[in-house]
């Protein structure tokens, strides 16, 4: 453990100084086509990865909360919100009418076996990216009724 | 730390360290830290706390670099003193867990050390990594990912399986193919995808008179389409002939089955799904002995229970975990594997109806029923003869309705009812039969500016088992990076009163952006955790909990 710790503070003080960028990883689209995450982003616009699946509640509350107000986001900032399910097949097939049930507007990508989200090193969801073109600008763990608005401040000084 | 790993770790800082410092704009790298641990304490009620080591802790590190097209990453994983309550005993001090180097353009993937993978939906392979309930089955050896268009796609590997900090003797080769038809042929309106794999474990079979081969093969076939609202998939895989292992000895040589089949509706407001399931005799392993250890180690594919996932106290005392296997105990408990299905409503009631409201009303429904295979057994020969769509013995079902309402912009509700039936007898070979109703209903008070609170209310009413239990909790976020909860659940019903348990919990969390810390203080009701359709047999035990989550 304190061996573990002290390997994180070396390594983490000799990469600081580089830039973080999106993996580029394949996901899949609700019809069941591969596309690549970075054909999704458009550049130099705010893009918001929020990675949620169908059993996690407060992931639902997020998106629930933000599909309130999301029309009214994308007027003024036009980000793009992308809903990504880490679902694995026991619940995969539960995305589709979900969505569609809760008549959420957000583009919806598939992690299937959760590559995307290992490779960004994320243990716990809801899980919000703030993204420009593909650089990273912001990350956010978990969701607290009202934090939306966090949210929206952060994508507002960004896409300035 | 052993002189290997630390051999191991300098090597791969050598790497790591030079890509790093010449890190530029098309270098990436991310890590993730991650803590769970507990003291536990002595309890008046259910008792002292009598292992080794009260203070336990789980620790893993990760990084991954990527530089162009090439990337690199490791994991280590510390379980010291000791791993939590009933981790695998593989599961201890500190080692690396993960190490992988590879290349990766738009057309092809090479990975050298541990990968993850998945064919289909995973009934013939998946490798995946779950830390609270100790699984991580990757792969190690050498795969190989091929994209000649964009529309087909390849995949091909040769490795062992990782078993806590070691591997399997077994090999594990794969083969997987999908091709996305309508790409291919340039259809509008539809979307047809096709997929085939093909696994192979091969071990040294055991001196035995039992007909199988070294080498196990599993074959899986999808077909996925998709028409304006509508859309369908179908798997089928088949498994050769292996070894039936009963109590760890080889008592027969039998093949192996999965049909699922899945129908779907969705367009705005309204979503339905459908799903079948068979399963005859479709657990493999990498290593043949590791046939039913508790510790979920070894497993090459994934066979989760097609139920809903609850997200309640109460609605999880009563968990299906599915039945894939072949099993023996005596006369009348016998099992080769399940068949059922599931299905899904959602709903959304118009803002402006009656029952809709000023924000509208969302209604989800869920049922799903699972039997064992309707066969001729031979209890004394160790064998059966099933009939393909044949319901057997009923092993369990759940039917739930959720309605999730905003009022104001202040106040939302939801309101969750269950029944359950549970077959104690043929899930856990054990005993019993459980009927439940659970009640939850809790609301959400919103004060602005992440200011929140939340109550919960749970009842479980059933004449079985435990009889009823009560629960609830209250959750305030005082601000979008604090909050402090407190839960009980009380078997109050229950005929013995020694056996009149509060499991009380009280804890808080602190988030700064991706980092979190939470610390938690209580009694945990022992049984099954399940996360993801798979369970861990935890204990009961009481303690103190501290876990700190971070993603960089």
């Amino acid at each position: 453990m304190k061996k573990i710790i002290f390997l994180s503070f070396l390594l983490v003080s000799t990469t600081c100084f580089s830039q973080k960028i999106i993996p580029n990883i394949n996901l899949t689209t609700l019809k069941g086509k591969s596309v690549s995450l970075e054909s999704q982003l458009s550049k130099d616009k705010i893009t918001v990865l929020a990675f949620w699946a169908t059993w996690c509640v407060p992931c639902i509350n997020e998106l629930d909360a933000i599909n309130d107000v999301y029309e009214d986001w994308q007027e003024e900032t036009s980000v793009d919100i992308i809903a990504i399910a880490t679902d694995d097949s026991r619940t995969q097939k539960r995305i589709k009418p979900m969505v569609n049930g809760k008549g959420w507007e957000y583009q919806i990508l598939l992690d299937k076996n959760q590559e995307l989200k290992r490779a960004l090193n994320i243990t716990l969801i809801p899980h919000v990216i703030v993204l420009k073109g593909n650089e990273i600008l912001y990350r956010h763990t978990g969701y607290a009724p009202g934090a939306e608005d966090e949210l929206y401040d952060i994508i507002k000084k960004h896409s300035k | 730390m052993t002189p290997l790993l630390m051999k191991k770790i300098a090597i791969f800082i050598i790497i790591l360290f030079p890509l790093v410092s010449f890190s530029q704009d098309d270098s990436s790298i991310s890590y993730g830290f991650e803590s769970n641990s507990q003291y536990y304490l002595d309890d008046s009620k259910t008792g002292d706390f009598l292992e080794s080591n009260r203070f336990r802790s789980n620790s893993f590190f990760k990084i991954d670099y990527s530089y162009k097209n090439f990337y690199v990453g490791l994991q280590a994983e510390s379980y010291e003193p000791k791993a939590l309550l009933n981790y695998s005993p593989n599961l201890d001090k500190t080692n690396l867990g993960l190490y992988y180097i590879g290349y990766k353009t738009k057309k092809i993937e090479l990975t050298l050390g541990h990968f993850y993978e998945q064919f289909g939906s995973g009934l013939i392979l998946r490798s995946w990594e779950d830390r609270q309930l100790g699984i991580n089955n990757a792969l190690r050896g050498g795969r190989v990912k091929f994209s000649p268009k964009e529309y087909l796609h390849f995949t091909s590997f040769y490795a062992k399986q990782r078993k806590g900090f070691a591997h399997s003797k077994g090999n594990i080769v794969g083969f997987n193919s999908d091709l996305d038809i309508s790409s291919a042929l340039n259809f509008e309106n539809s979307s047809f995808n096709a997929g085939f794999s093909y696994v192979g474990r091969k071990q040294k079979k055991a001196e035995t008179n039992f007909d199988y081969n070294n080498r196990t093969d599993l074959f899986s076939t999808r077909l996925e389409f998709s028409k304006d609202d509508f859309y369908s998939n179908l798997e089928y895989v088949a498994k050769g002939k292996d070894a039936v292992m009963i109590q760890n000895q080889i008592k027969n040589a039998k093949k192996g089955a999965a049909l699922l089949a899945n129908f779907g509706y969705a367009k705005k407001g309204l979503g339905i799904n459908a799903t079948f399931r068979r399963m005859e005799n479709m657990n493999i392993y990498s290593d043949r002995e590791a046939n039913g250890n508790i510790y979920n180690e070894s497993v090459v594919n994934y066979l989760p229970a097609l139920t809903k996932q609850h997200d309640y106290l109460l609605t999880n005392i009563y968990v299906y975990q599915a039945q894939p296997q072949v099993s023996f105990q005596d006369p009348t408990l016998i099992k080769s594997g399940e068949i059922g299905g599931q299905l899904d409503v959602y709903y959304k009631i118009k803002k402006g109806t009656f029952l809709g409201g000023k924000y509208g009303t969302k209604v989800a429904l869920n049922y799903s029923s699972w039997h064992g295979l309707k066969a001729d057994y031979d209890f004394a020969g160790f064998d059966y003869e099933t009939e393909f769509l044949g319901f057997g013995q009923k092993y369990f079902s759940d039917v739930s309705v959720e309605v999730r309402k905003k009022w104001s912009k202040q106040w939302n509700s939801i309101f969750y009812y269950v029944n359950q039936s549970y077959n104690k007898r043929y899930i856990e070979e054990t005993f019993g039969e459980i009927n439940a109703n659970i009640f939850v209903s809790e609301a959400t008070y919103k004060m602005g500016k992440g200011k929140s609170l939340r109550f919960e209310a749970q009842f479980l009413a059933t004449n079985d088992d435990k009889k009823n239990w009560a629960g609830g909790t209250i959750e305030f976020n005082a601000t979008s990076k604090l909050a402090i909860y407190v839960n009980d659940i009380y078997n109050y019903g229950n005929d013995d009163i020694e056996q009149q348990i509060h499991y009380y919990n009280a804890g808080g969390s602190y988030t700064v952006g991706a980092q979190r810390f939470a610390l938690n203080y209580g009694r945990q009701r022992g049984g099954l955790i399940c996360i993801g359709g798979v369970c861990r047999n935890v204990p009961e035990s009481t303690g103190i909990s501290a876990n700190i989550t971070m993603s960089f």
